[in-house]
């Protein structure tokens, strides 16, 4: 007794119907009614109002491409729903842009990190380096003095009055240091407070002119005087300079040189040290093939890949049985407390899912875990390569099987009646009718989502790291674990050691998203024949 | 004999289930009323019971705040992503144009880039757009709902493009053969009966954007606006923090929403979820 | 109709356009700053966002500005690196001093400029930690590093060696007092910070140090014979050994495991000190000891610092809360009384010692106390040596199982 809330079964048609129009069903002219034409409106206005809106920052920045780009946007969403033709972009073109937008663009530039050495040290453009190694190699001078400051401003330009250890005053403008009379000022507490003809600036103020005051230098002999935050000064120097002829920088207190190595990022010496901060570079397919051909890397790599199939597969395969095994349980109508068993049976599944992760990794300690305590077991779960794989597995068949449960309770009862019924008058016995009726339609309807559920699973990042973080490692390699997938060992590669490395790790991503993808593909060409099969 | 074999064995193997199911969750519970709070002295039955930890969530943390911020971006974007959604599988399912094959399978494959390395990519994307758009940019959940919808299409597509390909073909004919346009035969026919989907999918989404960790812990970093994931997972960041029970408290806390909305929606999802996909 | 729909669209637009023209155009003609004088953004991780809020808002009203302080729940240095270089940074960044190196090498940070003044009034050890390649390059405000702290009613005195701890402790076991000898946390995956003391102590070293005290990259010390010699001590009290050190002791319930009064011995640090209390424990705290007849065992000290962001908008305040703000005593001495951790500042601890004997006990048992590395290669040390470690005590062989460690980290190191 079901109760269908869709349409009466009816076979679907394949392949011989075509609509007459490239587009979809006819659509008749003009016949839009009031209420849809009231609601174009609406929606095509507020897209015009959106647009205007984000327009003038765009103007008021100058930002002419990206204006383009917002313009080209409008003027295609206006173009597709004022025009009668472009059905399917007409529900297409909303999802699509989002897509585009915040999914398609950050892959593409991901991607793109792949082909440079895009990681830590080398993670911005060579002028950014310059800058970074001038600044890191500031000091004060040696015997320089060290100043009691107060920013003030004189007609609107920015000054320095400056205090020294005595209690001079000074003032400090792009010309130098120039005395100031001592009756012209108030001098308390090691700096200035007033000062005739300038106006003194609160911290406030100095906030809203913060890049000029930090960027501001009093010249003097031996180097310049620089602010640190608004009430000290100090001469300094900068030690490690650029010189552009020699596309090096130069340190000035000993003379050493580093030149650039434009291939690599980096400045380099004459004995091989460089220095730390570098930046990036393009390496042509260098990330591709290092991740093909380092022997540690691609040594292990067929062993993961290995692995990372057989949880995803076993992850997929576990939850579907479990979960369709308590669907057809709960099929009959006999059963009371079905709602009931539902929601309970569902609860895992509307737990938080890393929250899990953490309590099953707990659960699983040698020692003090409630599996061990509970079933009285002395099982060193995470110590064991094959105890790991287990509980993962396991952990991963409690979180997943409830989804598969609702799906197929759902598929189970969408199968007609009459199907089991002729199955039973042909004298099949229970298991032939679940194996050659009941099995195949289900098949048909849930493979997608089998599929979708392997492929997420070959990626399950959180599944891993929360629980075994890849391990146990065997005690001669501290890269590769037993339980580790692609993924994490990605993520260990790429940020484990030495720095991120995100140019490497998106070399190999795009190994390993090849590699689903061909896989997928496969097998949902597999479905379609199966699918014309069963139309 | 006959009602072990028919409906007996169905509720052994349902009650196994449940058992399976709840134990851990019993045991967060149990954590959860325990005073003293750590994984150590909590057992599987609760042998204290006291509701110390869920004061001192409120109490401590800005839970209320996070809840809200939670339901709200959850809510929004598995609003948004069931509509984007439909109306793409409606284009896929009934519609036949170039590059239709191609676009669904790479709607799946699309998504199965790790996102742990395109977060650089979504952070220059971000700062660009906080600077001209300061109301969508970072730590507003505006825009977390925008990088979400982003992910919109996707399998849920998949799914609900697989059951409009059961709804008959004839349904839309003759509504626009009886005069009305592409969209009101959308909206006054085929919707109504994929009503289970569209509450399954949402459903889906939204436990999905409950549970997301990695962009809202980027996104939104105020202590007050930010989600129950961040927040929970704050709890007992760093090695160094033994807020067990907090956390198991609140991480009940965090399931009740989902589960009303699967209570509330069970009629939907259960009958006739697949109808008509299957059929001979 | 379509003509019809367009126009119609046309003047919604122009409606909507001219209604957002009018409240939007001051609002886009700034980049956001507030008039009373730009904002000041902290990222600091969640415990310390929670302390710091009063102390940041106070400087914020005092001088005009708008201090936000955010929590980044995970990751926070990756984050900031990331979010830095994209030009959507904080102005000011807390975090550990070895940081360091990462952060100057992605040119993150810039040094700070403190007088000679200034510097004095920090503990030196706290000064050399956040000193890196001859700069300062943050503001130091609490040093941390183990010790060794024991419940002194189930062991009332203090074990002078770690192989008197573990007598002591099975004594107790004995008795049924407690279930574990020691709580060092190790994990699966091992935990090198905690391990380090007794790794010291057999003799083992990270990095060598160069003359002028810098740490040495190209000395590595993993692979030795006295690292192996140390780890061959460290297997005797693991599972296979006395079962002092176990895996399944970690991070998430070495503290609760003491608290819950189930061993008498933690090795740990300031932060177990919240928790203990709230136990009503009584407790002691004393240096890690280490083996008979081996080296003094040093533990790690950490150093918790501000970093002025060199990309952030408003360098110059930040500057100023860091540079000269953070300098004063009793700022230091409040942030101590929201999170106990011993105060860089020395003013600060000696105010603090009066009403809280702890920190000083804690920072004597760092005295002699290393360092930790901040320099990058320090990266490439953690997860081998730790993994190591946390095979070792599951008793596999040191020889073999440090060799592959220390080829994996001089891989990494001299890539």
């Amino acid at each position: 007794m079901t109760t269908d809330h869709a349409a009466p079964p009816v076979p679907r048609q394949r392949g011989g119907r075509r609509s007459v129009d490239s587009g979809g069903p006819p659509v008749p002219r003009g016949s839009q009614g009031l209420g849809g034409l009231a609601g174009k409106v609406v929606v095509l206005g507020l897209v015009a109002g959106i647009a205007v809106w984000g327009a003038f920052p765009l103007i008021g920045a100058r930002a002419w491409p990206g204006l383009a780009v917002l313009v080209v946007v409008t003027a295609l969403i206006f173009y597709v729903y004022l025009s009668g033709r472009h059905i399917p972009a007409k529900y297409l073109l909303p999802g699509t842009l989002f897509l585009i937008a915040f999914q398609i663009l950050p892959v593409l530039l991901t991607v793109s990190t792949a082909f440079s050495n895009f990681g830590d040290g080398h993670r911005g453009s060579k002028q950014d380096a310059i800058v970074a190694i001038r600044n890191a190699s500031i000091t004060q001078v040696e015997g320089g003095t060290e100043y009691g400051l107060t920013v003030a401003t004189r007609g609107g330009e920015l000054v320095f009055l400056l205090v020294d250890p005595t209690g001079a005053a000074f003032l400090g403008d792009a010309d130098g240091l120039e005395p100031l009379p001592a009756g012209d000022v108030t001098v308390s507490a090691g700096r200035v407070t007033r000062a005739q003809g300038y106006t003194v600036l609160n911290l406030g103020q100095v906030g809203a002119r913060s890049a000029e005051v930090t960027a501001f230098s009093v010249p003097t002999a031996n180097g310049a005087i620089q602010s640190t935050g608004a009430s000290r000064a100090s001469e300094r120097q900068a030690n490690r300079i650029y010189d552009e002829s020699c596309d090096c920088i130069v340190e000035r207190s000993t003379g050493n040189r580093w030149t650039a190595d434009n291939a690599a990022g980096s400045f380099v010496d004459s004995q091989g040290g460089h220095l730390a901060q570098g930046w990036r570079v393009g390496v042509g397919f260098d990330n591709f093939t290092r991740a093909l051909t380092e022997p540690t890397i691609a040594g292990p790599f067929f062993r993961t890949l290995v692995w990372n199939f057989a949880f995803s597969l076993g992850t997929v395969f576990t939850t579907f049985a479990l979960g369709l095994l308590c669907a057809l349980a709960l099929h009959s109508p006999r059963i009371r407390f079905r709602r009931t068993y539902r929601i309970l049976l569902v609860l895992p599944y509307a737990m938080p899912s890393f929250a899990m992760l953490l309590v099953w990794r707990d659960m699983f300690n040698a020692d003090f875990g409630l599996i061990n305590r509970l079933f009285n077991l002395n099982v060193d779960w995470m110590g064991q390569p094959w105890t790991a794989r287990f509980a993962v597995i396991l952990v991963q068949l409690w979180l997943g099987y409830p989804y598969m449960f609702l799906v197929a309770t759902g598929a189970l009862q969408a199968i007609p009646n009459e199907m089991n019924e002729a199955a039973l008058v042909d004298g099949a016995t229970p298991g032939q009718r679940f194996r050659r009726v009941t099995l195949p339609l289900l098949m048909v309807a849930l493979t997608p989502l089998l599929i979708a559920s392997f492929a997420y699973n070959f990626n399950n990042f959180n599944a891993i790291a929360l629980t075994t973080e890849g391990g146990p490692f065997p005690a001669d390699n501290t890269t590769i674990g037993a339980t580790d997938l692609l993924i994490t060992y990605t993520y260990r590669l790429a940020f484990g050691a030495q720095g991120a490395q995100y140019g490497f790790a998106a070399a190999i991503s795009f190994y390993i998203f090849l590699i689903v993808a061909v896989v997928s593909a496969i097998s949902f060409r597999r479905t379609r024949r199966q699918e014309e099969v069963y139309g | 004999m006959t009602w072990v074999r028919r409906v007996g064995w169905r509720h052994a193997v349902a009650l196994l289930a449940v058992a399976f199911s709840l134990f851990p969750v019993v045991f967060v519970l149990s954590a959860a009323v325990n005073p003293l709070g750590t994984l150590n002295s909590t057992a599987l039955v609760p042998t204290d019971v006291s509701g110390e930890n869920f004061d001192d969530l409120f109490r401590t943390r800005p839970f209320e705040s996070w809840y809200v911020n939670s339901i709200l971006i959850a809510g929004l974007s598995s609003f948004a992503a069931v509509t984007l959604s439909m109306c793409a599988a409606y284009a896929f399912s009934r519609m036949r144009f170039r590059g239709r094959r191609v676009g669904l399978l790479s709607l799946l494959l699309i998504q199965m880039f790790p996102q742990f390395l395109a977060i650089v990519a979504i952070f220059l994307m971000f700062t660009t757009i906080g600077e001209y758009w300061p109301g969508i940019g970072f730590n507003t959940p505006w825009g977390l709902i925008l990088l979400y919808l982003g992910g919109a299409l996707g399998v849920n597509t998949w799914l609900m493009k697989g059951f409009l390909d059961t709804v008959p073909r004839e349904l839309d004919e003759s509504a626009t053969m009886d005069g009305a346009s592409h969209a009101q035969a959308f909206y006054r026919i085929i919707l109504p009966l994929v009503a289970p989907i569209l509450a399954v999918t949402g459903l889906l989404v939204f436990i999905g954007t409950i549970n997301e960790f990695l962009m809202a812990n980027v996104f939104l970093t105020d202590l007050d606006s930010k989600t129950l994931s961040v927040g929970l997972f704050g709890l007992i960041e760093g090695e160094r923090n033994n807020n067990f029970g907090m956390f198991c408290a609140g991480s009940l806390l965090t399931a009740i929403p989902t589960v009303m909305i699967f209570q509330f929606l069970q009629r939907y999802i259960v009958s006739g979820l697949t109808s008509g996909a299957v059929k001979g | 109709m379509r003509i019809r729909t367009a126009g119609v669209v046309a003047a919604m637009a122009l409606a909507l356009a001219a209604a957002g023209c009018g409240d939007d155009k001051p609002a886009d003609s700034g980049t956001g700053q507030q008039q009373t004088g730009g904002s000041l953004v902290i990222w600091a991780d969640e415990k310390r966002t929670v302390a710091l809020k009063p102390f940041a808002e106070k400087f914020g009203t005092d001088n005009g500005v708008t201090v936000e302080v955010k929590a980044v729940t995970k990751d926070l240095q990756t984050n900031f690196v990331t979010a830095s270089q994209s030009g959507s940074g904080p102005d000011i960044v807390v975090g550990a001093h070895d940081w360091i190196g990462n952060l100057v090498q992605n040119g993150a940070i810039e040094p700070v400029q403190l007088s000679a003044a200034q510097k004095s009034a920090f503990q030196e050890i706290a000064t050399k930690a956040v000193t890196f390649n001859g700069q300062l390059y943050g503001v130091p405000y609490a040093v941390e590093n183990i010790a060794l702290i024991r419940n002194t009613d189930l062991a009332p005195t203090a074990p002078a060696t770690i192989e008197e701890l573990v007598a002591s402790a099975k004594q107790l076991k004995a008795a049924g007092k407690v279930s574990e000898l020691m709580c060092l946390q190790v994990g699966q995956n091992g935990d090198a910070y905690h391990i380090y003391p007794l790794y010291t102590s057999g003799g083992g070293y990270l990095f060598g140090t160069k003359s002028n005290g810098d740490y040495d990259p190209k000395d590595l010390g993993v692979g030795k014979p006295e690292s192996v010699a140390a780890f061959t001590k460290i297997r005797a009290l693991g599972e296979k050994g006395e079962g002092a050190l176990k895996r399944s002791i970690e991070g998430g319930n070495s503290i609760s495991t003491f608290t819950g009064k189930k061993c008498a011995y933690l090795i740990s640090g300031p932060w177990a000190i919240t928790d203990i209390k709230k136990a009503s424990i009584t407790y002691d705290i004393t240096p890690v000891p280490g083996f008979a007849g081996g080296r003094a065992a040093q533990p790690f000290v950490g150093v918790q610092a501000f970093y002025v962001a060199s990309k952030g908008k408003n360098k110059a305040v930040a500057q100023e809360f860091v540079a000269n703000y953070l300098t004063k005593t009793d700022l230091a001495a409040a942030l101590y009384q929201a999170e106990p951790r011993p105060p860089a500042l020395a003013a600060a601890l000696d105010q603090v010692k009066a009403t809280d004997p702890d920190a000083q006990k804690f920072l004597d048992a760092g005295k002699g106390g290393a360092i930790l590395p901040a320099i990058p290669e320090m990266a490439a040390i953690w997860d081998p040596f730790g993994k190591a470690e946390a095979a070792i005590v599951g008793g596999a062989d040191p020889n073999a199982t440090i060799t592959a460690a220390a080829k994996t980290i001089s891989g990494q190191i001299n890539k």
